[in-house]
């Protein structure tokens, strides 16, 4: 018990630090997800025309996903130097395979009768891609932009060891003072942000659900 | 009489690589009229219908949709202006069924309010409720949901209508029920329909014409009763032996329906001599207020044409006019007769049905 109020104590003395430190944590993770979407889905939508063509693409993105995240910021450092750009980077990358491999997944698991129809009645490829593959691939699409938030979330931590400064420099600072308060202060923001994610962006999903059934 | 022509292929094949999946195939499908394709699967009937809006495009010869060919026009606005259902219905689940039937409007920008209204429009025109407009399809059964594919066809108004077996994925009942409505809805509209279908029973139904085809060729082509006279040896096996009572279901009896009967008014004689009473083997007797009291074998009359009451055999149970040949035929045959009364519930005696005249319609002398 005394142990607790201990650690609440320590907590509070620290505060304005963990503040800082999530708060750059968090925008570092959004940046990472939001960059990653955005390349990814459309190259996503691009390479569902080409299958073949584009298990290569989603090949090498496999590839650059088993690389250890420590591996990949320490090959990124001597091009992009320390902080956040080497970190963003790494997370984008990570974004790649879950975003690239469910939007495809997504778009070829349109219903194909859905498809001729909306194209026999006169649908532009562009008509066809807003109003009916990309609404009817948005659960597998947003499915994995939630994996990779959260993942995101927790590869940010690592990124603490480029300089980054997010909440990994806490807990980094804990493990080598062997301090548990110091390794908890980073951990419990940590995880409460990768719930948070989560849970905000099956908001965004429900949102988007009705916005485009109802344009 | 000339009349004007909506669809029309020249010589159309396509090819993929070798294989001729459509092989030269000709016809022309006038305006208002529904056109039936049939064949055994894999025989190029639904490939035929697609090269037609050009979701397939064809390798060679003409299509021409309303004296244009079609290789001189937007695919887009010609897909828009013809209506398209497909037997997988293809509604899209993200949307209500009003967006469903509006989507084509959606597609070429109309405003919200004139969807909205053509929308509620149509929903009724094909019997469903208005309250269903703020369902999604997944809460609607099969059947409804095809009530509603056909409505988003007809949303933008065009004179075409393309269907690749639209009620193939419903149970036979809904089906009939599907094909009844269409009929329905036909007369009202006037639209050119061109139908696919693998149902010979739905081609007697609902074509004026059928074209049938055989690996990539049209074999036979002409209307139903042209189909089941037909000789071809394919012909005869796809369609069956009970063809011809199954395209008598399909023709309304009014067609043998005879008004012109020889009559004789109660109490008077029948005059022998009179030119109507040629081809009969009746004369019926006719009461003071115009309705029948019952008839009187020819050969049964004196040879002054008098006759006494008790002579005066009842009419048989009569039928209505909304039935069918076969029906009629039916009728006939249980009744042991060669004839049938048909008698109307609000307007009395209508005629009378001869055997003769069925049977004149397969030997064409009749239509």
């Amino acid at each position: 018990m005394e142990g607790v109020i201990g650690f609440f104590q320590y907590f509070w003395d620290i505060r304005e630090m963990v503040f800082v430190l999530t708060v750059r944590h968090a925008w570092m993770a959004l940046a990472g997800v939001a960059l990653g979407t955005l390349t990814a889905v459309p190259i996503g939508i691009l390479i569902s025309r080409k299958p073949r063509a584009g298990n290569v693409v989603i090949d090498l993105a496999g590839m650059l996903y088993t690389i250890p995240s420590l591996a990949l910021l320490g090959f990124l450092l001597p091009f992009m130097g320390l902080g956040w750009l080497p970190t963003i980077t790494a997370l984008v990358i990570y974004s790649w395979l879950p975003v690239l491999r469910n939007t495809v997944t997504g778009i070829l698991g349109v219903d194909p009768a859905a498809k001729e129809a909306a194209k026999g009645m006169g649908a532009t490829p562009y008509q066809l891609l807003i109003n009916v593959e990309l609404p009817m691939a948005l659960p597998v699409i947003m499915a994995a932009i939630r994996t990779v938030a959260v993942l995101t979330v927790g590869i940010t931590v690592m990124g603490a060891l480029v300089g980054a400064r997010g909440l990994g420099e806490l807990i980094f600072q804990g493990i080598s003072m062997m301090n548990n308060w110091t390794i908890l202060a980073g951990t419990i923001p940590v995880s409460i942000m990768a719930l948070l994610f989560d849970y905000l962006l099956g908001r965004l999903e429900r949102r988007l659900k009705v916005v485009t059934s109802s344009a | 009489m000339t009349r004007e022509i909506s669809v029309e292929l020249q010589k159309v094949s396509k090819l993929y690589g070798q294989d001729k999946v459509v092989d030269e195939v000709s016809f022309t499908v006038e305006k208002g009229e529904v056109f039936v394709m049939i064949g055994p699967s894999g025989c190029g009937k639904t490939t035929t219908l697609k090269m037609i809006n050009q979701l397939i495009p064809h390798s060679s010869g003409n299509i021409l949709v309303n004296g244009t060919d079609v290789a001189e026009l937007d695919v887009v606005e010609l897909r828009r202006s013809i209506g398209y259902v497909i037997q997988y219905i293809g509604l899209l689940p993200h949307l209500t069924i009003q967006e469903n039937i509006a989507f084509v409007l959606k597609l070429t920008k109309h405003p919200k309010k004139m969807q909205k209204d053509r929308a509620e429009e149509l929903i009724e025109t094909v019997g469903l409720p208005l309250n269903y407009l703020n369902r999604y399809p997944r809460e609607l059964s099969g059947g409804q949901q095809q009530r509603v594919g056909v409505a988003r066809a007809l949303a933008a108004n065009p004179d075409i209508l393309l269907m690749d077996e639209p009620f193939g994925a419903v149970d036979p009942l809904t089906r009939e029920q599907l094909q009844n409505e269409l009929l329905r809805l036909q007369e009202s509209i006037q639209k050119t329909i061109v139908f696919v279908t693998h149902d010979m029973q739905e081609a007697f139904k609902v074509g004026n014409r059928i074209g049938i085809l055989r690996q990539g060729k049209l074999v036979c082509l002409g209307t139903p009763m042209e189909i089941v006279k037909s000789d071809d040896e394919f012909v005869k096996n796809f369609i069956g032996q009970g063809a011809l009572f199954e395209v008598f279901d399909t023709i309304p009896v009014t067609r043998v329906l005879q008004k012109d009967f020889p009559t004789a008014r109660y109490d008077q004689k029948v005059d022998l001599q009179a030119e109507e009473l040629e081809d009969w083997e009746n004369v019926f007797i006719i009461d003071s207020d115009d309705s029948c009291k019952g008839y009187i074998p020819l050969s049964s009359l004196n040879s002054d044409g008098s006759y006494t009451a008790d002579q005066i055999i009842p009419l048989p149970k009569a039928s209505s006019p909304d039935i069918s040949v076969k029906l009629a035929v039916q009728e006939m045959l249980w009744g042991g007769r060669t004839w049938l009364p048909i008698v109307d519930e609000k307007s009395g005696f209508k005629g009378i049905v001869q055997f003769r005249s069925c049977a004149g319609l397969v030997a064409g002398d009749r239509r």
